[in-house]
């Protein structure tokens, strides 16, 4: 992505699997370079009861697509008559972002969910919608490198969900200390077949 | 086709100050320009003196003269003052070596670690004009950022506040410092091959090898 654009704003995502479930994080930066504007701003939305999408990138972006997301997610659901998949938000994002393959929403989305077989799923694309699906984790925004480090040393398989919160949690804080354009708190969310587990994180306020 | 001075070789270093040592490590890959791999075995990390190892990450032939400038200083200081210098007036030097070169810098983040008079493990990092800081732990080059985070979480337990600080044990370092090479080296392309690590207590300087991801 363009380095001018995608960090404008700051910000960072961060999704993981785990034993049947999975977790969803982000900070709460909102900033402009290097001034921080807001310690408050959201970056993950709820699609339906088991599936959270995130997005990091240039603000204005995050809320008008959010939006537009959350349109189409409504008519799914009026013409389905059912919850939307995981796999098939995934899709309809990517193809949503596709549309304007020469002026890209500047973004970089996240989804996490439960599928109807309470099956985890995670994902991540570009800004034009390219979807990578892995089975550990997904990173995205201003401090990408950060998390792509810390989740690689301390991510295990299989966690239960308060490890696999242990384990987010900390992975994103150490993280986001290291980057300017991160931070001021954080927000994570474990999905579990039961319930989901919302909880925010105190960050240093620099 | 015009001539540029500097090529940005890659690799990583990391080094760790604990109370009564300090650990040094490198891995040996020089990349080249686009992904290429110029050779898997090219140490970036050397010993100075008795009580001190550098690691030079960036332009790895700058890497390699500001050693060779070093060492001779280091030569010229024993025989002025009938003693091998210690290891904070070696970060001091090294700054005002780099600084020497101000308008036509060696290209290298420089790591020191080592010992002081005390015996107690310290880290000096150095940015290429030499403005430098001692630090308990630091990363640098191509995977410093993926390997940062990690050591501020693990050697400072830093976002552990309610857990009791104890110094860190040797075994414990060494197992930090595998662990964020074998991270850094799944996810950077310049890092990789082989990693070195150098232990420095007060019996001298240990080197040991282990294997990195080659691809």
């Amino acid at each position: 992505m363009s380095s001018e654009i995608d960090e404008y704003n700051g910000g960072s995502v961060l999704a993981m699997l785990g034993k049947n479930c999975v977790a969803i994080a982000s900070d709460k930066r909102f900033g402009m370079k290097l001034m921080t504007l807001g310690t408050e701003f959201p970056k993950i939305f709820q699609a339906t009861d088991k599936i959270y999408i995130a997005m990091a990138g240039l603000a204005t972006d995050i809320q008008t697509l959010s939006e537009l997301i959350r349109y189409k997610i409504n008519m799914y659901k009026l013409r389905e008559e059912r919850e939307i998949e995981p796999t098939t938000l995934a899709y309809m994002v990517a193809s949503t972002l596709y549309e304007r393959r020469f002026s890209p929403y500047y973004v970089s989305p996240l989804i996490a969910g439960l599928d109807k077989n309470n099956k985890p799923y995670i994902c991540n694309m570009d800004l034009i919608g390219c979807v990578t699906t892995t089975n550990d984790f997904v990173v995205g925004g201003a401090a990408d490198d950060c998390l792509l480090g810390t989740c690689e040393a301390l991510y295990e398989p299989d966690l239960e969900p308060e490890d696999l919160f242990e384990t987010i949690s900390q992975s994103l804080i150490s993280a986001v200390d290291r980057n300017a354009a991160s931070g001021w708190g954080a927000v994570v969310h474990v999905l579990t077949p039961e319930r989901v587990i919302t909880r925010t994180l105190k960050t240093r306020q620099d | 086709m015009s001539f540029y001075p500097y090529t940005d070789n890659g690799g990583s270093a990391l080094a760790i100050a604990g109370e009564d040592y300090c650990l040094l490590a490198s891995d040996t890959r020089q990349s080249g320009e686009d992904y290429k791999i110029h050779a898997g075995y090219v140490p970036k990390a050397f010993k100075l003196t008795d009580s001190c190892v550098y690691a030079g990450v960036g332009f790895s032939a700058d890497g390699v003269a500001l050693v060779k400038r070093v060492r001779q200083s280091i030569e010229w200081y024993r025989h002025a003052h009938e003693k091998t210098m210690s290891t904070p007036a070696l970060a001091q030097m090294i700054a005002t070596v780099l600084y020497s070169k101000r308008f036509f810098p060696y290209y290298v983040g420089t790591i020191l670690g080592g010992l002081d008079e005390n015996g107690r493990g310290v880290v000096y990092s150095f940015d290429p004009v030499g403005s430098f800081e001692a630090e308990l732990h630091k990363a640098v080059g191509s995977g410093a950022e993926l390997i940062q985070p990690f050591l501020d979480n693990q050697v400072n337990l830093k976002f552990l506040p309610e857990v009791e600080r104890t110094p860190l044990p040797l075994d414990v370092a060494l197992q930090i410092a595998k662990d964020a090479f074998t991270s850094a080296a799944e996810r950077d392309t310049k890092t990789g091959d082989y990693l070195e690590i150098f232990i420095i207590d007060r019996e001298g300087v240990n080197v040991e090898r282990f294997d990195l991801k080659r691809d």
